[in-house]
Parts: structure tokens; C-alpha cells; sequence
């Protein structure tokens, strides 16, 4: 008994063999399911066919030759949910050690073996913008990650086609670790403001410098002497260039107005805000100047400055015709999203199309990948979940999910076990009670002051 | 006549002049008895092993002061050579450690100025040191040294300890106190994604980012410096001795050794690698299974390190189906872990080994454990010479027992990687060195491999530096303790988690059994009190161990006693 028992165990290893090698691209046929397409309403009874990892086409009585066929009827489809706020699958988030780090990129820390992919993936989210941490004003670059778990390579997460984008971040917590922690600027919301604006101060000058020098360079016998280099600087050119969306972390109308005007003042209209709980309070200007806000449903009054929240707030934006979506900021609720946009129907009446906005082409649109991906439409990438009731309900349960028309989610194939790497060294892997892993304040106190100066403080 | 006088004169003065200088040796006293009488030796009737794979019976070897002179069955033996007697000994080329932190100490981080601006610290304080050299915190008298050389090792390439640019390596002869021993100095730079203490860069992330700052300035300040000495007018280049000390990293003299700790730091670095174009060694590499083709694609020199996880999931009398089950994948790693040589063997990666990080207890044990899955002995024994010669580029002379190479050899009681073979001698750099070779062990020995201190408690007593290694970096303090026995008692210092400084708690339950320390301390943090575990081995004067913070998870903590003035 003891020996078939784990024979089972290695067999039941050994049949799911984690994706190899190249980025992978799947086929296959959902048939007679209520698609949910966001974009083009709901379409009952419909089939999708997806073809090497592209939505081929939508529609009744499609057939296929040598593709997997998936009866989904009486399921739902809807398009893989998006977190554009998240830290899963990150070695480290936060370089807490100066207000400006635009030079550090998420992309170099990205770690694949994090079984939260695998649990986001649980919940139907296929996309996670894997930011860095809101301890600077400045922080790094983040990644957008494809939830292609099972490769070992962090690369074939990335998603490719989506443009760079930036963290900063507002308020308590960069005034806390530098101002009051280490006693450097920003130590209020005012020196914030001067920090950014110091920040794009100097790139101006240092573009201009190259600038001088590259075009020296092209003049003949010239021997310009190359200026010092500087990533830092450079990263934030590419924002005044606007090739980077900057994702801000923020709570209060003042400074999320200020940083409004800030942007004007330099040109940036690539701006998304994150949480905002007191955006609706500014939501005319954030649909005028920005690419919205990514608000959670309804967390507040963890710390000072989120005191002044309200549930409807998601709804609010939304009705002022700011691009508003819901992120989870967590590894806990990166599982049930779904759950989260439902919140937006008991406060505030959101209809079905618009709350699923907010966990789909809304974050596309804030990610800069709304033409590829966030909606069921023939030409998109494959990123679909198949939920056994609506995805609204709080019956819903998702089935399946597909990234890239690759299955990475079977709810009928869902092993105990779906770790990649097994530490050799333990027998029991350690358990984290507190889910403080996966959030934007992770590795600040704590591992900054090595003991923890408050370690049981909540930390968004 | 007269030229015969002349003759006689002349050589009458050579004569003398020749005992004039040779008494001049003799005149000094050798009071300790340590001179040896003659450096010229031969083992005679030996079973050699010239390279791994090339094996002669009954074979002679023959050095002169460091030389290898002849190997073979048909040496003749001059007069004036001391003569080991060979029969039933087995000779190997002395091992040669690809990246040793054997003697090596830490330099003391700088002092930080009242209004130190953690944001942008110098480089210095930041553990950007490339201009550092190893040699200037070597101890070649350092008990770890004659351990390895115990161990069989006769040449290593020792890594400076510090941040994230620690400096450069060299390579150095484990032969007589009397010589330097340098055999080449600068031979690469080492880096690690190691953060420093509470300033940037703290993470991996700002230690990438730093490194390729670093990389591309000195570019860039080569470049300047180039142009500035074959042009007038220009502006003169900030002489800036980070930079300059990178230029032979960027001419490609010499390569970048990388601390790697699992498959992930092997891609930040190959990714590094790749961007900037350095020549790479990858150190301490422990898990290539899933990337061994990157590995492969970007060339990298792999030293493997010679420690090996435990197996948690021993097979136990009472293991229940759950335990089984849910150990299964644990096995499974840890035999995974096992094969990681044998399967570099097979894809052709000519590897060598590291001693970094390892116990010279283990050595054997584990390369025979990896020898039983899969390694195969001479892949092993290249791994432990030709390869690593290879890749010192000391192939030249060193690495084989051939005539012309330097006389480094390891002298066995029975065919290397064998259950009773032991180690009877080392010769490194012509020196022979001796070692007592016990009578087969009992089946419950308790051998002691501490040397002198029997006891055990009296090597902890003193002073140790500690650095415990978080995701966000590393900070550290002092652990002082005294006593001996059940009586220990003892101090640690940490950064005050009330604000800056240090804050300072008593060690409890200070027990050391068969070389494991523990101990536990409280913090107190934001009003809460939190009990810290700290668990892990003493090897002579280095604690390698982990301190777990309840639910917090472990962290690894390492450290080193401080010399104690009174041995000296």
C-alpha cells in the first residue's frame, strides 16, 4: 500500500510536466458557451476558435480539424482577467534605498517558479502587471507578465508587446522610508512633488546633453568626449518622450491633482493612477488628463491617508468616464477579481458589461495592450477563462483558463501539488501567515530594518 | 709558472668566496628545526596517476625544488634525494580550487559620515571596490588553507570577500610560509548580487542596476581617456579608480567571477553577461538542470560547488503513506540536486570545483555521492585539476604530473574517491607535508575534524562578526561569547529596529553538539517581542547557519570569529 501510494505521488509528478523552451501557442475549440465578449456584448451559444494562440473566429456551428473542442455549454466565457496592479512572482519589489529608482526593472527579478502565477491563474487572471513598490517617489520599471506557468525561463512570462511602464508613488510612504526613516527628502507630499519635479528637471538637461554630443559626433573630425551615462536620468527622458505609462500609487485628491498638474507642466498624458481611494473626488480631471485610475473595490482605513474611501468609488470614476479598473495588489485577492468588480453592482448599479471592464479592457488600456488583448474579439490573443456560472455571481467558479489558447487551468486537473521547484532542504516548505508577500509596501520595514520596525502594520 | 699561480689564485678565491657565501646561509641558526635538508625528493614504486585517465604502476616521481623532474617506471635517483617509499600509495596531481574564500577576510565597511546620504553613497560604501585586491586580506597562515591543503588541495583562485564588486581574485600555491606564494594576481573581478547594509543598492534589483551603471560608465571613461591621450583641447578625463580598475574587465583580460546561488542568479547573470559582453565564471553553482543550454550558449566557465543538500526524507521506520506522499517531491529534489555534476559531464561543460561555501569534511562524501549518480571518475578528478587549470589558464604548469609542471601532488593510501582512501601527503610547491593516516574507522567513530580543539566550546569563545543576508540586503553585528561546555553565555548586537544604531540582547540556550551551534534572542519590534532562532555549523572559525524570525521566514546567517590576539 505504502509503495503504490507513492508510486501515485511520482506518477501523478511526472504527468505534469511544466512547458519547455520556447513561448507556446495553442489551438483549440469552445463550443455553445455564452461568451462574454465586453466589447461586443454577450453572445449566446457561440463557439470561439482559437488558432495558434489568436481568437480566429467567433460564431455559431464553427468546426476544426485536429484541434481540441471544448463543449463549454451552458459555461461562460469571458476574456482573461488583467490585475494592473500586482507582485506576484517577484524575487524583490521594493529598492527602498533612494526616492528616485527609475533605473532598477522589475524584468530582472521576475521569478517563474512563484505557485501565486499558478493561483492568479486559479482565478482567471492571465495578465499581471508586476510592479515595483511604493516606498519611492520614483520607483523601478515594471513588467507585464503573461501567466505562462510552467517554463523556467522569467523571460517567456514577459509579454513582449506590451510598452514600458514606470511606478512612482505618492504620499505616506516615501515620506515615511526616506523622510522620516532616513531623514532625506521627500518628508512630505510637498517635497514628493519637488522630487519628481527635480527628476525631470535634470533628465531635461541630461537629454540635452547627449543630444549636443550625438550630433558633435556626426560633424567630421570631431572629438566630443562622451558624457557620463545614466540610466536613471534616461528612464525618465523616455517618460517625458512618452514612451513609458507611469502607474502611480496614490490615495488623496490633493496629490493626485498635483501630480495632474505636474504632468501638464511636462507634457506626460501616459498616466495611470493606482488605487486613488479619493479619485472620485477629481474624477472630471482624471478623465480628461490621465488613462485612468486602478482603484481596489473596497479596501480603506489601513493607515492615515485612506480614511476618506467610499465602495463607490469604482463606480463613481466610471460613470465620469474615467478608464477605471480594479486591481488586486495582492496575492491573496489576484484570486477572485471577478468577485471584486461584482462589488461595483451592489455599489453603485455597474452593468455586467461595465464591471467586467474593469478587470479586462480597462487594465488593458491602462497596460497599453487593450488591441491585443482584454476582450473576446477575432484578431486578439487567446487569453480566455471558462466560468461555470456567471463570472458576476457569487456562485461562479472558474474551469478553465487559457493564455495564448494554451490551457495553464483545469479545474478537473488541479493536482495538489502544482509547485515547480521543490526545495530539497525542506520537508515542510514554510507558511507565511501573514499574507504580506505580495503587496507594495513588501521588503520595505521589514527587511530594511532587518528586525521590522512594524512588522504588523498593513502595508499598501 | 706563473700562470699556474694566476690559476691558483683565482681558484682559491672562488673557493673562498664560495664559503664565504655559503656561510653566510649557515651562519644563520635553525633554531626551529623546520629547514628541510635537501628539496629534492622522489616516491618511489608508486601507483601515479599523471592525468586523470592516464595511470602508471609502479611508477617513479621525481621533483627538485617545486619542479617535476621525471615521471616514470625508469627514473633514476640522484644522490641527495630524499626517498619516500611508494609501494601501495596512489599519486594525483594536486587539486586546484577554481574560487576559494579560504583565509580570506572581509575589509572593514568605512565609517559613515554624521549626514550620510544612504540614497548615493561613495563606492566604497556601497561595496563597489574593483580596485581592491584579494591579497590584501589573504592569511595564508590561515587554518583554512592547511585544511584544504589537508584536503588535497595545492592551488586555489581566492575570491575577495565584500558588496557587490568585491575586487580581484588571485591565484595562489598552497606551499611553505616562506614564499608569497602568488602565483598570478588580478585574475578577475568578483561580483555577487549581494546589496549593501541599509543604503543603495540594497536588492538584486539595484545591484543590477548598479552593475551595468558601473560597466557602461567605464566604458564610457575609457573611451574618454583614449580619445584625451591621442587628441589636444579636449577636457581631461576624471581619473575615477572604479572605472579604471573595470577597464581589463572590459578588454576582456580577464573574466567576471559571479556568486551564483540557484538557477535564477545564474540567468541574472548570464543576462548581465549578455547585455554587456564580459567573459563570465559563474561560482558556487548548485542548480543547472533547467539552464544548462544558456549556459551553454553564452560560454560561461561553471564551478560547481562541492556541498550537497541533506536528505530530509531518509527513509524512517515509521513513515506514514502521508509522509511519503508528501515528501515525494522532496526526494526527488534532492536526488535531482545529486546529478547536477554527472549532468554537466554529459553535456560536454567542463567543469570545475568551488570549495566556496564548503566543508572540507564533505568533500569526498559528496563527490562520491555524486559519483554515484552518474559522475564518472575521471570527469571528477578532471574537475578537481585538469579543469580547473583550464580554466585558471595555469594549464601551462599545473593540472598534470608532468615533467616541467610544478611538483603539486596528492599522495593517497588507496585509489583515489574509494572508501578507505586517506590522504598520507601533499606535496604543494615541492613541499611535502605529512599527514597521520588512521586505522580503518569504527563503525561508531566519532571522529573529531577540529584539530587541536577537542573540546569544541573553547573554538567558540571570542568574538564573531556576523552578516545575515536578507532579500533587501545585509546587516550584521557582533556575537561575543565566553564560557565553555554547558556554560556558555553570550551577546549579539543588530540594528536597533526602533530607529539608527544598534540595540544589543543576551544569547540563550547557547548549545554546541558535534560542531551545530544554537541559540536563540529577543528583539522587541513596535511593542511586539520577537523570538529569534539562529541553528547552524562551526567549522573552525566560520558559523554557517540561518536565523528564522517566526512566521517571517529564515534567513541565512554567516560568521567569523575575530582573530583572538592571544594565539598569537
Amino acid at each position: 500500500m505504502k509503495k503504490l501510494n507513492s508510486i501515485i505521488a511520482a506518477f501523478l509528478v511526472i504527468v505534469w510536466m511544466p512547458t519547455m523552451g520556447q513561448t507556446q501557442k495553442g489551438s483549440v475549440l469552445i463550443k455553445n458557451a455564452t461568451v462574454l465578449t465586453v466589447t461586443q456584448g454577450t453572445l449566446e451559444d457561440t463557439d470561439i476558435l482559437v488558432e495558434n494562440g489568436i481568437i480566429k473566429r467567433i460564431g455559431k456551428g464553427l468546426s476544426a480539424n485536429n484541434v481540441t473542442t471544448i463543449d463549454a455549454k451552458g459555461k461562460y466565457v469571458m476574456p482573461g482577467i488583467i490585475d494592473a496592479h500586482s507582485h506576484v512572482a517577484l524575487d524583490a519589489v521594493n529598492e527602498a534605498t533612494a526616492p528616485i529608482t527609475s533605473e532598477v526593472q522589475m524584468a530582472d527579478v521576475v521569478d517563474p517558479y512563484d505557485i501565486g502565477l499558478y493561483r492568479a491563474l486559479a482565478g482567471g487572471v492571465t495578465i499581471s502587471h508586476a510592479m515595483h513598490g511604493s516606498a519611492n517617489a520614483i520607483g523601478g520599471q515594471n513588467i507585464t507578465l503573461k501567466h505562462r506557468y510552467g517554463t523556467f525561463d522569467p523571460e517567456d512570462l514577459f509579454m513582449k508587446e506590451a510598452p514600458r511602464t514606470i511606478k512612482f508613488a505618492l504620499g505616506e510612504n516615501p515620506t515615511r522610508v526616506h523622510g522620516r526613516g532616513k531623514n532625506i527628502q521627500p518628508r512630505t507630499r510637498m517635497g514628493v512633488e519637488a522630487v519628481i519635479r527635480n527628476g525631470f528637471n535634470e533628465a531635461l538637461q541630461y537629454k540635452k546633453t547627449w543630444e549636443t554630443y550625438n550630433s558633435a559626433l556626426k560633424q567630421k573630425g570631431a572629438t566630443p568626449i562622451p558624457p557620463k551615462y545614466d540610466e536613471r536620468l534616461q528612464t525618465l527622458v523616455d517618460i517625458l518622450d512618452g514612451k513609458v505609462i507611469i502607474h502611480c500609487h496614490s490615495y488623496r485628491a490633493d496629490e493626485i491633482y498635483a501630480l495632474i498638474n505636474t504632468c501638464r507642466d511636462f507634457g506626460i498624458t501616459n498616466i495611470v493612477f493606482s488605487h486613488v481611494n479619493e479619485g472620485f473626488k477629481v474624477a472630471p480631471e482624471l478623465a480628461e488628463y490621465t488613462m485612468g485610475a486602478s482603484v481596489f473595490a473596497d479596501w480603506w482605513a489601513y493607515k492615515f491617508e485612506v480614511y476618506y474611501s467610499t465602495a463607490y468609488n469604482a463606480a463613481i470614476l466610471t460613470e465620469n468616464n474615467v478608464i477605471t479598473s480594479i486591481n488586486s495588489d495582492s496575492g491573496e485577492l489576484i484570486r477572485h477579481l471577478y468577485h471584486e468588480a461584482a462589488k461595483t453592482q451592489r455599489y453603485g448599479q455597474l452593468s455586467d458589461d461595465q464591471a467586467l471592464a474593469l478587470i479586462t479592457i480597462n487594465p488593458a488600456k491602462q497596460l497599453g495592450i487593450s488591441d491585443k488583448v482584454g476582450s473576446i474579439e477575432e484578431g486578439k490573443q487567446a487569453d480566455l477563462v471558462i466560468f461555470e456560472g456567471h463570472p458576476l455571481s457569487v456562485y461562479a467558479i472558474p474551469q478553465m483558463t487559457f493564455v495564448d489558447g494554451v490551457k495553464y487551468f483545469d479545474i478537473n486537473d488541479d493536482q495538489d501539488d502544482m509547485r515547480l521547484r521543490v526545495s530539497a532542504n525542506e520537508t515542510v516548505e514554510p507558511i507565511f501567515l501573514k499574507e504580506h508577500d505580495h503587496n507594495c509596501m513588501h521588503g520595505v520595514d521589514f527587511f530594511f530594518n532587518n528586525f521590522g520596525r512594524s512588522l504588523f502594520q498593513h502595508s499598501h | 709558472m706563473k700562470i699556474s699561480t694566476k690559476i691558483k689564485l683565482l681558484s682559491s678565491l672562488i673557493v673562498a668566496a664560495f664559503f664565504i657565501a655559503n656561510s653566510q646561509v649557515q651562519a644563520q641558526s635553525d633554531p626551529s628545526g623546520n629547514r628541510r635538508v635537501t628539496s629534492s625528493y622522489a616516491i618511489k614504486n608508486a601507483t601515479i596517476t599523471t592525468a586523470p585517465g592516464n595511470t602508471i604502476k609502479g611508477a617513479t616521481i621525481l621533483f627538485k625544488d617545486g619542479l617535476i623532474q621525471a615521471v616514470g617506471t625508469n627514473v633514476n635517483i640522484p644522490v641527495g634525494t630524499d626517498v619516500i617509499n611508494g609501494d601501495s600509495l596512489f599519486i594525483y596531481p594536486g587539486f586546484i580550487d577554481g574560487a576559494s574564500s579560504a583565509g580570506v577576510s572581509r575589509p572593514a565597511d568605512p565609517e559613515r559620515p554624521a549626514n550620510f546620504d544612504s540614497s548615493n553613497p561613495t563606492d566604497e560604501q556601497a561595496g563597489i571596490t574593483p580596485w581592491r585586491s584579494v591579497l590584501d586580506n589573504l592569511d595564508m597562515g590561515n587554518n583554512a588553507i592547511s585544511d584544504w591543503r589537508k584536503a588535497g588541495f595545492t592551488i586555489a583562485q581566492a575570491i575577495p570577500d565584500g558588496g557587490m564588486i568585491a575586487g580581484k581574485s588571485a591565484i595562489v600555491i598552497y606551499g611553505s610560509g616562506e614564499s608569497t606564494n602568488i602565483l598570478a594576481q588580478n585574475t578577475a573581478l568578483s561580483a555577487r548580487f549581494r546589496g549593501s547594509r541599509g543604503m543603495y543598492p540594497g536588492t538584486p534589483l539595484g545591484v543590477m542596476a548598479k552593475f551595468r551603471d558601473v560597466y557602461k560608465n567605464a566604458e564610457l571613461s575609457s573611451t574618454h581617456t583614449r580619445l584625451f591621450a591621442s587628441n589636444s583641447g579636449l577636457n581631461r578625463p576624471e581619473i575615477n579608480k572604479t572605472y579604471q580598475a573595470m577597464f581589463p574587465v572590459l578588454d576582456k583580460n580577464i573574466p567576471v567571477i559571479f556568486e551564483v546561488s540557484n538557477d535564477l542568479e545564474i540567468r541574472r547573470a548570464l543576462r548581465l553577461q549578455k547585455e554587456l559582453g564580459f567573459k563570465i565564471v559563474l561560482s558556487g553553482v548548485t542548480e543547472v538542470e533547467n539552464v544548462i543550454s544558456e549556459i551553454k550558449a553564452s560560454n560561461a566557465t561553471v564551478l560547481l560547488a562541492l556541498t550537497l543538500p541533506e536528505d530530509k526524507t531518509k527513509a524512517k521506520e515509521d513513515a506514514t503513506d502521508e509522509y511519503v506522499a508528501r515528501t515525494a517531491r522532496v526526494k526527488e529534489a534532492y536526488e535531482k540536486a545529486l546529478k547536477q555534476a554527472a549532468l554537466l559531464e554529459k553535456e560536454g561543460i567542463k567543469f570545475g570545483f568551488t570549495t566556496s561555501g564548503a566543508k572540507t569534511g564533505d568533500m569526498m562524501k559528496n563527490i562520491k555521492i555524486m559519483m554515484d549518480n552518474g559522475l564518472s571518475e575521471n570527469a571528477a578528478l578532471a574537475s578537481l585539476t585538469v579543469n580547473n587549470a583550464q580554466n585558471l589558464g595555469i594549464q601551462k604548469f599545473a593540472g598534470t604530473l608532468e615533467k616541467g609542471k610544478l611538483a603539486n601532488m596528492v599522495v593517497m593510501t588507496a585509489p583515489i574517491f574509494t572508501e578507505d582512501s586517506q590522504v598520507k601527503h601533499v606535496i604543494a610547491d615541492g613541499y611535502v607535508y605529512d599527514y597521520e593516516v588512521k586505522p580503518k574507522r569504527a563503525a561508531n567513530g566519532n571522529g573529531n575534524k577540529n584539530g587541536g580543539n577537542p573540546s569544541g566550546s573553547s573554538v567558540l569563545a571570542g568574538t564573531w562578526e556576523y552578516v545575515s543576508d536578507t532579500p533587501a540586503g545585509s546587516s550584521g553585528g557582533l556575537m561575543k561569547i565566553e564560557g565553555s561546555g554547558s556554560n556558555l553565555k553570550g551577546t549579539i548586537t543588530f540594528d536597533d529596529p526602533a530607529g539608527n544604531g544598534t540595540a544589543q540582547a543576551d544569547m540563550k540556550d547557547i548549545k554546541l553538539v558535534d560542531g551545530n551551534l544554537s541559540f536563540t534572542f529577543d528583539v522587541s519590534a513596535g511593542g511586539m517581542d520577537l523570538n529569534v532562532d539562529v541553528k547552524g555549523d562551526i567549522t573552525d572559525d566560520k558559523f554557517t547557519g540561518r536565523m528564522s524570525l517566526g512566521n517571517f521566514g529564515s534567513f541565512p546567517l554567516n560568521a567569523t570569529k575575530k582573530p583572538n590576539n592571544s594565539n598569537f
